[in-house]
């Protein structure tokens, strides 16, 4: 026990030591504060205040109408909103639209100069029948620029085939006020305060989170391992130490020093979200865009236990197998034919989270929660979308421990033996063997 | 009480294609410095090795302190230097001879202060807070060397101690082996220089292919060894020397170093007539001594033309 926690302890101490540790830890918080910043420049900046032509072609009125619904659209909400576009309506004969154009487009998308358009808007009278409307602009491939564009004409070309119906234009306009859908989650009975994309988000980023940790700090465990054999330490080390103290040692070590990563992270992600409004404002980015911003969602204590439970296995789990994938092989390169195997787990792994985005109470949830290298993945960002009873999330554990446990058993096996072989790589037969020699 | 500390019964160890130790028996006493020899590919890397319990012999058997339990266990009462000498690169000195301390059983605190008189003792006072990718290979080698002395081990096992240090390095670590054999701790040491193991064990093995080739102390193999040996050295005219030493009714064999030569009487030829010869041919010598054959010839002659026919893939696992 003493020379476990040696081992520990030594592989704790010089991996913080490290500057790679020091500028990864500090790294974290510097990437949350870019996440809650730059969509805020982007939303501040970018898009606000676009002059548009609308080269109008109507006979009636729509025309003006399109241009004052245009101009009262808003970025931002309250007192820090501002115009969303600036439009000059142009009149014209059907017959001229063309000619309109063609004189209009040299002066679109000149960014040095004050007066030009960022885009052309064309409507006339077949478009209010067949919904047809022409923009040619500079941020055509903005998915979300056109989005906000075709809702802004969307509702007007509604009132307007209505009034020419003979409807009441207030009548009219009151029928098409479409659905604003408020979503708010709820969870353990009770109402979490969160919305529907905080929770998409959350559990998205669980699913990152997990991901890039466990693949990291086990390829960290296997580089050191490999590290380890070709400094010929181990020959003095394994005098000592039995492999199995070696190998708990150092996976120990490395998952302390991802614990604490990991921890850091997130006091500075939280504490971040609280102060937001104030980091926002020091980077001169006004609280328009705040609320479209990066925030960390609150995290319910289950899912915190659920999360740090999972994390803890899965990382057993998976750098277990990377320790042995380490023993077997003598260089780096070596490894990356070797843990293919592993990749593929961390990859479908994360991948069923998506399925679970989708839905996640689908049958193939439930399964997925009953395979331990997917387990890992699949429970955390699972209970945070949808409830899990108690007696499944008990049996998932389980599995996964016992799977744990397999897997300890057979690296334990191949490190023994492995970590002695320099030269080549192990082929797959004599792993078998190792494993299979008492 | 038996005073054996080491027993190794009949190992073998075979490894793809070919056998490394076959039928290897040997014993080591409490108390002074055994030498275990051999050139190179012989098996002596392999036979410690199986001593430490880093691999396991296919047949055979190790018993170490008369205790059933594996050397690991018994770790604490056990140094060990590798032939593959092996440090944490950006380690810091001290905190690695701390760790190293640590795993062979002592505490975190009775290491680090062992460790820092040690340093102190050979000359690396100045060096315990620097990273070991600082040192140059000879110190790393002392750093290593203290490693395996930090438990104060009552069996200390060094495979090829003194390759590749320098004349100084290498007498200040052969003055701390024989002070360890002096306070009655046991040394057992590998080497292929037979010069160092002349000078300093009391009992060898030489092993030559996995085989035992002779084992006893250096006294008995010596009168063993028999035959009547003429240690000369040359000042002028040695290579008139080189034709009186081919005369076979004279000498038996020779061992010419161009300088010097060491040399088995014929039978029946006495000493002084070969002094005589040497004199009258006008060779200059600075020495003649009859003495006991040195190790060197009795290793020449017992594993010479066998290690000069071991197989290349054999030397791989030496």
């Amino acid at each position: 026990m003493h020379k476990i926690i040696a081992v520990i302890r030594r592989e704790f101490i010089e991996r913080v030591r490290t500057r790679a540790f020091m500028i990864g830890t500090l790294l974290g918080p510097v990437f949350f504060i870019a996440m809650a910043v730059i969509p805020g420049l982007l939303l501040s900046r970018g898009s606000a205040g676009r002059r548009v032509a609308v080269i109008d072609a109507t006979t009636g009125d729509f025309g003006a109408r399109v241009e004052s619904a245009l101009a009262a659209a808003k970025e931002g909400t309250g007192a820090n909103a501002k115009a969303k576009y600036f439009p000059i309506r142009i009149q014209s004969a059907p017959s001229r639209v063309r000619e309109v154009l063609d004189s209009l487009v040299p002066k679109t998308g000149l960014p040095e100069k004050e007066s030009a358009l960022d885009g052309i808007l064309i409507v006339d009278e077949s478009g209010v029948t067949t919904g047809k409307v022409s923009y040619f602009g500079v941020n055509v491939g903005s998915l979300e620029d056109m989005g906000q564009l075709r809702a802004a004409l969307t509702p007007l070309m509604i009132t307007e085939r209505l009034r020419r119906s003979g409807v009441d234009p207030a009548l009219a306009l009151g029928a098409t006020m479409p659905v604003d859908l408020e979503t708010r989650k709820v969870s353990d009975g009770k109402l979490t305060g969160e919305s529907g994309a905080a929770t998409f988000g959350l559990a998205y980023a669980m699913g990152i989170i997990l991901y890039m940790a466990l693949v990291l700090y086990g390829t960290q465990v296997m580089v050191s391992i490999i590290e380890e054999k070709s400094n010929r330490i181990v020959e003095v080390l394994v005098s000592s130490l039995t492999p199995f103290q070696m190998m708990l040692g150092k996976v120990l070590g490395v998952g302390l020093v991802s614990l604490v990563q990991i921890a850091t992270w997130a006091t500075a992600a939280t504490l971040l979200s609280k102060n937001q409004g104030r980091i926002l404002g020091f980077f001169g980015v006004s609280g328009a865009g705040s609320g479209m911003g990066f925030s960390f969602p609150s995290m319910p204590t289950g899912l915190l236990i659920v999360f740090f439970v999972f994390f803890v296995l899965g990382f057993l789990l998976y750098s277990s197998a990377y320790a042995a994938i380490g023993a077997m092989c003598s260089t780096v390169q070596e490894t990356q034919q070797a843990q293919m195997p592993i990749m593929m787990c961390t990859l479908v792994g994360w991948f069923s989270t998506f399925a679970l985005l989708k839905d996640p109470t689908s049958s193939f949830a439930k399964i997925a929660g009953f395979i331990p290298p997917l387990a890992p993945f699949v429970i955390p960002v699972r209970y945070s979308l949808a409830p899990i009873p108690l007696s499944e999330l008990l049996l998932s554990i389980g599995l996964t421990i016992l799977g744990l446990l397999i897997v300890v058993w057979f690296a334990s096996k191949i490190y023994r033996t492995g970590i002695l072989m320099y030269g080549k790589r192990a082929s797959f037969r004599d792993v078998l063997r190792w494993v299979s020699a008492s | 009480m038996d005073d054996t500390v080491l027993r190794v019964e009949h190992i073998t160890k075979r490894f793809a294609g070919h056998t490394a130790v076959e039928d290897l028996s040997l014993e080591v006493k409490k108390g002074g410095i055994f030498g275990l020899l051999g050139p190179n590919g012989a098996g002596k890397s392999t036979t410690i090795r199986m001593i430490m319990n880093i691999i396991m012999p296919d047949e055979g058997k190790i018993v170490v302190f008369g205790e059933s339990s594996a050397s690991r266990d018994l770790s604490h009462r056990i140094g060990y230097l590798p032939e593959e000498r092996g440090l944490y690169p950006k380690m810091r000195v001290l905190d690695q001879l701390t760790f190293l301390g640590e795993t062979k059983g002592i505490s975190r605190s009775s290491a680090r202060t062992k460790a820092g008189q040690w340093l102190g003792r050979l000359g690396l006072g100045d060096w315990s807070t620097k990273k070991v990718n600082d040192l140059s290979k000879g110190m790393q080698q002392k750093v290593q060397f203290i490693g395996a002395l930090l438990h104060d081990p009552e069996l200390v096992i060094l495979d090829e101690p003194f390759s590749g240090l320098d004349p100084v390095n290498s007498q200040v670590m052969k003055d701390v082996v024989v002070e360890i054999a002096r306070q009655g701790r046991t040394v057992l040491f590998s080497t292929h220089i037979m010069e160092q193991a002349e000078k300093m064990c009391d009992r060898i093995v030489i092993i030559a292919r996995g085989k035992k080739v002779v084992d006893g102390s250096l006294a008995d193999i010596k009168q063993e060894f028999g035959g009547r040996h003429v240690a000369l050295t040359f000042t002028k005219n040695s290579d008139r020397a080189a034709r009186v030493l081919q005369d076979k009714r004279l000498v038996r064999r020779v061992d010419d170093y161009g300088a010097s030569a060491e040399v088995e009487l014929a039978p029946g030829a006495e000493g002084d007539v070969l002094l005589g010869t040497l004199v009258r041919e006008g060779v200059g010598l600075s020495r003649f001594e009859i003495v006991e054959a040195s190790l060197q010839s009795i290793f020449i002659q017992k594993v010479g033309a066998e290690a000069a026919s071991v197989p290349a893939r054999e030397v791989v696992n030496a």
